[in-house]
């Protein structure tokens, strides 16, 4: 029985053969598309899942109540640490993390390395898997370092290099190391990458701030004993609190903070490890926001729901056909539950043959993919046995709604309407219609998505940020020599030449430049009895002039005034927070007591993010404090000559150091990407998702236009010219698109102005935005249904009322 | 006696008036009767047989089928009914495209469950008896309209029916082909004591049944 559904199954799906690829074709499509977008989400979602302490390790941050609200940081002091485990009970393991930079130098050979500067327990608590040489506490021995078999590779060109001494560049000295145990690569979907690790104890700063509680610098997890939860440590942190940041609670009090819920000023809280990929702190708390994974799980079933309506549509109409047969069956003896599976059998066969290239074509476009959306999602890291089994019950479900449905609507007409070949239409055409608005709809909201996304990012590309960005490039000082040195060189070796127009530093970068980093300093002091917090940046003279930074009032540093190592420049928001009527020449006092003078106030610039509004900030000079990048500014002719001559310049000065330049578009770009991914992700689906619609739109009109010749006839032989026909053949469908557009325009506005709601900078949104959204999909519709309209109204009557 | 309707009305209604597609219809079929309805366009003929074939309900009176009530019955039962002791002939045969001749033949099989071996045996059978075993595996489209006819008849035949209900079964086709489908109906009744009931225009192919039944408007009338 089977086996002759099969059988007249395929002899039907080959002899309509047009719909059949169409079907084929869109489903395909849908279910390749599906299969990457959700392999992406499964694999954000996968994020740090792969530790086996996943449920006891946290990440640790402080909320500090301010007079401007509560403020969350994850940066701590030295011996905080050692501290917490030693006072509140619960601590099983901690470990103290610090991402930074350096130089790994073998047999003359110098390489730049991502390190991380961690305490012993780091490895017990995280599941880097160990490839040889100690894997229980590779950083107990003095000097001891863990190399990632990436790095090894790098430095050595060889996996099997334990015991083997590197120097690692610490505090400006080499010092040697001794590689205790060499770790297979750090998983795609680790939070936290490294390429070695040293124990915390080597850090630069570990002994001069072995007690020092008001300088944070570092990260630190912790894992709890088991059954103790978070919430519980939580509270039993106060005292530690109270205590050891008393000093800070009572400026607090005193400056008329209020406390939090718990009567704390000073709250630790925790991170759960598998949340820490999606965190971001908002008025002092930890927001755990997965959105973006769904969203991409989202546009991949709103894909499928296109295509299935395409199938539903498409078989429904084509089977209208199959009427009399249908009757034919009936009368032949077949029931329902016959003629359902007759239908349905053809279903399957597409879905199944469609799953399979589908998967194919997935398979086949995974490398670009992972490229254009920059994720390390494959097959391997995404698909468990659980996926495997939620995918197969999702395709047995899609086969059953969306094949299931025509077999039944079919199998429910009654044997003599059958027969006839009639179908009472009325409430099948309904289906149909909000099938294509939902589609319609969906493809609508994609593209408006789109506008909206390029117009935020073009709006934040294009804004005035307050400095120059098209003709400064930056590069991290990332030599051996100190660094005023190498900024001293840099800047003689350049000098004469026309097209550079000028050298300086700082110890930021603006943007985010190719070594990828980014960094924050913040500084906390007492001004006239009240706690201010600016960030810091450290610079080297003429700062303000090369970024084009605007002086509103005073001077900025100048050489020979030696007082200027005690001198700051601060902006516009730095002279608001200070209340001050005058600032300049104004003194202010810092951290150990150091007298500082304001010289000059800059006007605000966006140094930040653009979703964020802009912060104080302070300009000092003062070469105790390293700088870390160089900023030169060329003149616009021979952008790319004098990029090279910059480069040149840094290879004499630093040999061994790779040269890292961009220009600060770039940089200020490069801090756009989550933007650009969304964009990816989201035009994508909007093609095809338009791709998809038009599909199932061209082979709706053909029918239409199919089951309307000889009314076309008629009305022609009747008189009616081809382009009153064609707009009466169009007029339904973009009545359709019309609907969708008035449906989904107040859920895509609701949806685009929560997102734009996220930027404190951020464009307006207009109506013309939607508008050209829906535009665009009417237009587009048009396009798909003129083939078949334009046709079938250029027909000969004579033969249309014939057919009949 | 096979099946006997009693007073039998069908009507639809249209714009507030009932029109009567059967009025007062009263008949009684014994076994083994070759019977023609005739009447002009209109008259209830094709209604008169989808009734009597349960494709069709109808409003007031009774039906009685090999001594079921057919009134009373519920679709499904009236469904079995009909699939088991009914053959349906069409005038446009209402072959299946996508069927050869054979597959076309073993499809009402295939709804009644009999085993593989059983179907094929009963469809050579069938294949053998009207002579059309060099066409089993070509399609409807590649046959004459005649031997597509032979096909149909063929098919309503095979799961061996009491009732065959012919409707215009020589609508589309030219003389000859009617008269040998008229003498496969003749010699089916007579041979093999299948109860046939035909509707048609022609009197000719009506005088190869036993009793004429005349229709106008849907009423029953003497002529």
């Amino acid at each position: 029985m089977f086996k002759n559904y099969f059988k007249i199954a395929w002899r039907s799906l080959s002899k309509n053969k047009s719909f059949t690829i169409l079907n084929i074709v869109g489903l395909t499509v849908a279910f390749a598309a599906a299969i990457l977008l959700g392999m992406a989400a499964i694999f954000e979602l996968s994020y740090d899942r792969f530790h086996k302490n996943l449920d006891t390790t946290h990440l640790v941050y402080t909320t500090i109540q301010t007079t401007k609200g509560a403020k969350a940081s994850t940066s701590h002091p030295v011996p905080f640490a050692p501290a917490l485990k030693a006072e509140v009970p619960g601590v099983d393991k901690i470990t103290r993390f610090l991402e930074d930079g350096s130089l790994i130098s073998y047999n003359e050979k110098v390489i730049d390395i991502d390190v991380v500067w961690v305490d012993s327990d780091f490895f017990s608590l995280f599941s880097f898997p160990v490839l040889s040489g100690n894997n229980v506490q590779p950083l107990n021995e003095d000097r001891s370092l863990v190399i990632t078999k990436e790095a090894a590779t790098r430095v050595f060109g060889k996996t099997d290099v334990s015991g083997e001494t590197v120097l690692l560049l610490v505090g400006g000295e080499e010092v040697p190391f001794k590689i205790s145990s060499v770790l297979d690569d750090i998983p795609a979907n680790s939070s936290i990458e490294f390429e070695v690790a040293v124990n915390y104890m080597h850090h630069p700063t570990y002994t001069d701030n072995i007690d020092t509680w008001n300088s944070n610098n570092h990260q630190i997890f912790v894992q709890l004993q088991e059954d103790l939860s978070a919430n519980e440590f939580e509270n039993r942190t106060h005292d530690f609190s109270n205590s050891h940041y008393k000093e800070s609670i009572d400026d607090a009090k005193r400056d008329g903070a209020l406390p939090d819920a718990s009567d704390q000023y000073h709250q630790i809280s925790l991170v759960p490890l598998k949340d820490i990929a999606f965190v971001n702190y908002t008025n002092g708390k930890a927001q755990i926001d997965r959105s973006l994974p769904y969203v991409i799980l989202g546009i991949a079933l709103l894909l499928i729901c296109i295509a299935c309506i395409n199938f539903i549509n498409m078989s429904v109409a084509k089977n209208t056909r199959r009427l009399s047969e249908i009757g034919m069956r009936k009368t032949l003896g077949a029931g329902r539950k016959h003629v359902f599976f007759q239908f349905w059998s053809e279903s399957v066969l597409i879905f199944l043959s469609t799953i399979v290239t589908g998967t194919l074509l997935s398979f086949l476009l995974l490398d670009k993919f992972k490229e254009l959306f920059r994720t390390a999602a494959s097959f391997e890291n995404t698909f468990s046995p659980a996926i495997y089994i939620i995918a197969l019950v999702g395709f047995l479900a899609i086969t059953l709604i969306a094949g299931g449905y025509p077999a039944v609507l079919l199998s429910k007409i009654g044997t003599l309407q059958a027969l006839k070949g009639k179908l009472k239409t009325k409430g099948g055409n309904q289906l149909r219609n909000v099938l294509m608005v939902v589609q319609f709809a969906i493809a609508i909201l994609f593209i408006s998505g789109t506008f909206v996304l390029w117009g935020q990012l073009e709006f934040m590309r294009t804004k005035d940020l307050g400095f120059n960005k098209e003709h400064v490039i930056s590069f991290p000082i990332n030599g051996k020599k100190n660094s005023y040195t190498a900024v001293e060189l840099l800047r003689s070796e350049l000098a004469g030449n026309p097209d550079i127009l000028g050298v300086t530093a700082s110890d930021n970068n603006l943007g985010v430049g190719k070594d990828g980093n980014a960094s924050t300093s913040r500084l906390g002091f007492d001004h006239k009895n009240r706690s201010v917090s600016t960030n810091m940046l450290v610079v080297d003279y003429d700062y303000p002039e090369i970024l084009d930074l605007e002086m509103v009032e005073g001077r900025s540093f100048k050489r020979g005034y030696a007082a200027d190592s005690l001198s700051i420049v601060i902006n516009e928001a730095m002279a608001l927070e200070l209340e001050e009527e005058n600032p300049v020449n104004k003194h202010i006092i810092m951290g150990d007591s150091t007298k500082y003078t304001i010289i000059g106030i800059l006007k605000n610039y966006h140094f930040s993010k653009l979703n964020k509004a802009i912060e104080p900030i302070s300009l000092f000079m003062n070469d105790d404090w390293d700088l870390y990048y160089a900023y030169v500014k060329i003149s616009p002719t021979n952008l790319s000559q004098s990029f090279d001559k910059v480069k040149e310049a840094w290879t004499k000065v630093e040999p061994e150091a790779t040269f890292m330049g961009s220009f600060l578009d770039e940089n200020i770009d490069r801090t756009f990407r989550r933007e650009k991914a969304m964009i990816t992700i989201i035009t994508s689906g909007a093609i095809i998702a338009i791709l998809l619609s038009c599909i199932g739109l061209l082979a709706i009109s053909l029918l239409v236009v199919n089951q309307r010749t000889k009314e076309i006839g008629i009305r022609k032989v009747v008189g009616a010219g081809i382009r009153s026909l064609t707009f009466l053949l169009a007029k339904d469908f973009v009545k359709l698109v019309l609907i969708a557009f008035v449906v989904i325009v107040p859920i895509a506005w609701y949806a685009a102005s929560t997102w734009l709601e996220t930027y404190t900078y951020r464009m307006n949104l207009s109506v013309w935005l939607f508008a050209a959204a829906g535009l665009l999909a009417i237009f587009i519709a048009l396009i798909t249904i003129s083939t078949g309209t334009i046709k079938a109204a250029l027909q000969d009557p004579v033969k249309s009322l014939r057919t009949e | 006696m096979l099946l006997q309707l009693n007073n039998i009305f069908k009507w639809v209604n249209s714009g507030g008036q009932r029109i009567f597609l059967l009025k007062d219809i009263n008949l009684q079929v014994e076994e083994g009767e070759f019977i023609s309805i005739m009447g002009p366009s209109g008259s209830g003929k094709s209604t008169l047989l989808n009734v009597i074939g349960m494709l069709d309900t109808f409003d007031e009176g009774t039906y009685d089928f090999l001594h079921e009530s057919v009134h009373s019955l519920k679709e499904k039962h009236r469904a079995n009914l009909y699939k088991e002791y009914i053959g349906f002939v069409f005038q446009s045969y209402h072959l299946l495209d996508d069927l050869t001749v054979k597959e076309n033949l073993e499809m009402p099989l295939l709804y009644k469950k009999f085993k593989g071996s059983e179907r094929k045996a009963i469809v050579a059978d069938m294949l053998d008896r009207f002579n059309i075993v060099g066409k089993k595996d070509l399609f409807p489209t590649q046959l004459s309209g005649g031997q597509q006819q032979l096909v149909g008849v063929a098919r309503a035949l095979i799961a061996n029916p009491k009732l065959i209900l012919a409707d215009e079964p020589t609508g589309n086709l030219n003389s000859q082909q009617s008269e040998e489908i008229m003498e496969l109906f003749k010699k089916l009744n007579e041979e093999d004591g299948v109860t046939i009931i035909q509707v048609t225009h022609s009197e000719q192919n009506a005088a190869y049944g036993s009793r004429i039944i005349n229709l106008l408007d849907g009423r029953k009338v003497e002529i």
